[in-house]
């Protein structure tokens, strides 16, 4: 992108991930969409899609949502990937960067997936330290994603919201809060979701949520025939999740929402649909804000 | 917790039961994790090489994938640049026996997987050549040139064709050098089936050789003569795509 060129932000308005088999018709057709998310990681090594989304990005707002910065490794964020995200930034000009509250680097291993963290004191100075490099590197503030959880360290002794706001005061990081992955990983501990829902409202600050995320799941069985939700983005957004994300606007306020879709990618007229259903529920909100307010 | 993940016998894939809370045991949510870094790790192996997937079947695929992955993780997140060595890897593994040209393929796939993330660059200037009767040869795209033991172009078209009648008919069993021109353009990857005389002549071109270094080394591939020499630049570079040809009339 040329220096100079319009920096979109992001309205508060419901977004749609972007995916590799979407370009074409993106480029061609330029579909409604208030806005687009990618994962850089899928840029990086791939210049003709590069190339391609340079072309998507004159036409739409553009967030970046990373997987690979390992915000919650012990050995530090790898400075050369904090470069290639480094020089993505420098030449899409995205209005939002993102990762998540997780590992998947360890020694010279990636694995790619979302790791858990022992939400302990010292891991939250870890993970401060982390984010505090990259938000230097880049020069700007990214936003920081409750992941989905399906284990639970017994070393843990601080509750996932408290350790997420503490970590955006400290750093001064963002929150992309996710209202699937609160839902998921709720069920899978067998609490209420709503309950923790209203504690995640309690511990975080308002201004600190830059974004929301909405996604689909499966539900699966364990050998032993309990029930275990899987955060898999192939599906559509269930009911509770809505209820969820409802509740959530009702007290943070409208905020840019991503609706995200990855595996069994349906047609992107089925992604414009899910996220004409966040639109409604943002617009009702805005509404009630207004109402409120006046 | 790593090596738990990727540990490819029972008890490596065990962490001790205190280290975790909540109301699935801790076995439940790594054998998730697990599933999610081997079930990515596959994936991004089967976006690069879907003809040795579909040849050897999903099943037997990640089996391959997973023992790879445990052997070869990954050291960095754009996993577009995982699998560069799965073609040694998958040379010698069991079961394979029967598929001397596994290897091949896979390489072939690789370097094909490698050109679609290139960006085209349609003002590319490359060599240029001067030849006789005031014929110059510019070549305009940037070539990779890929020999392998069995014609495994045909093999990968049929098999993510599911032509059975296109696969039989390959002889696989011949072997012999099998030479390909691979591009990227705009529309996508193109390729070119060349004889080893026209792989070589290329190859020297791209090299920076001149007319008579690239004739010679073309030469050397079977002896053609000047008139096979002629014919190749007819039947072979010229009508490629990627050359342009312009004469000078002789003044």
């Amino acid at each position: 992108m040329n220096p100079g060129s319009p920096v979109h932000p992001i309205p508060a308005r419901a977004g749609i991930g972007l995916r590799l088999p979407h370009h074409a018709l993106v480029l061609a057709e330029r579909p409604a969409a208030a806005w687009l998310e990618v994962h850089p990681e899928n840029y990086m090594s791939d210049a003709h899609s590069l190339a391609e989304l340079e072309q998507v990005r004159k036409h739409y707002p553009l967030s970046l949502h990373a997987v690979g910065l390992s915000l919650g490794s012990a050995q530090g964020v790898d400075a050369a990937h904090i470069a290639r995200l480094k020089g993505l930034v420098e030449r899409l000009e995205p209005a939002l960067v993102s990762d998540h509250l997780s590992w998947s680097i360890a020694g010279a291993q990636y694995l790619p997936d979302l790791l858990p963290l022992p939400y302990t004191e010292e891991a939250l100075q870890v993970v401060c330290r982390n984010v505090s490099q990259v938000q230097e590197a880049l020069g700007r503030q990214i936003l920081v994603e409750n992941p989905s959880t399906y284990l639970q360290f017994a070393a843990s002794d601080i509750p996932e919201a408290e350790f997420l706001a503490a970590l955006a005061r400290r750093s001064g990081c963002g929150v992309l809060f996710d209202l699937n992955n609160i839902y998921v990983s709720a069920t899978n501990q067998r609490q209420d979701a709503a309950a923790e829902l209203r504690g995640w409202c309690r511990a975080l600050d308002a201004g600190a949520v830059g974004e929301m995320h909405l996604a689909g799941h499966a539900v699966v069985a364990t050998e032993a025939g309990e029930e275990l939700r899987i955060d898999d983005h192939g599906d559509h957004v269930c009911a509770a999740v809505w209820a969820l994300y409802e509740q959530a606007l009702a007290h943070f306020g409208a905020r840019p929402t991503l609706l995200e879709w990855d595996t069994r990618l349906p047609a992107f007229s089925v992604l414009q649909s899910e996220a004409a259903l966040a639109q409604a529920r943002l617009d009702s909100a805005q509404q009630q804000s207004y109402a409120r307010a006046v | 917790m790593a090596a738990a993940l990727l540990a490819s016998d029972a008890a490596g894939q065990a962490l001790p039961e205190h280290m975790f809370a909540g109301a699935h045991a801790g076995a439940v949510g790594l054998r998730v994790h697990r599933n999610t870094v081997l079930g990515a790790l596959s994936h991004a192996l089967r976006l690069a090489f879907p003809a040795v997937d579909k040849l050897v079947g999903e099943a037997f695929f990640d089996r391959m994938a997973v023992d790879y992955a445990r052997a070869r993780p990954p050291a960095a997140p754009q996993l577009d640049e995982y699998g560069r060595d799965f073609p040694d890897f998958i040379a010698g593994f069991p079961g394979t026996e029967t598929l001397p040209y596994l290897r091949g393929l896979a390489q072939f796939e690789w370097l094909f997987a490698e050109l679609a993330r290139c960006r085209a660059e349609p003002g590319f200037t490359g060599p240029s050549l001067q030849l006789e009767g005031g014929v110059r040869l510019r070549f305009a795209a940037p070539l990779r040139l890929h020999a392998a033991r069995f014609p495994v172009e045909p093999l990968r078209a049929a098999i993510l064709a599911g032509d059975a009648q296109a696969l039989a008919a390959i002889d696989l069993q011949r072997g012999g050098d099998c030479h390909y021109a691979l591009w990227r353009s705009e529309q996508g990857v193109n390729l070119r089936p060349v004889s080893a005389a026209s792989a070589r002549f290329l190859a020297a071109v791209y090299a920076g050789g001149d007319a008579a270094t690239a004739l010679a080394a073309a030469a050397s591939a079977g002896g053609p003569g000047d008139i096979a020499i002629a014919q190749l630049l007819a039947q072979e570079i010229v009508p490629a795509g990627f050359v342009q040809v312009s004469a000078t009339p002789a003044g």
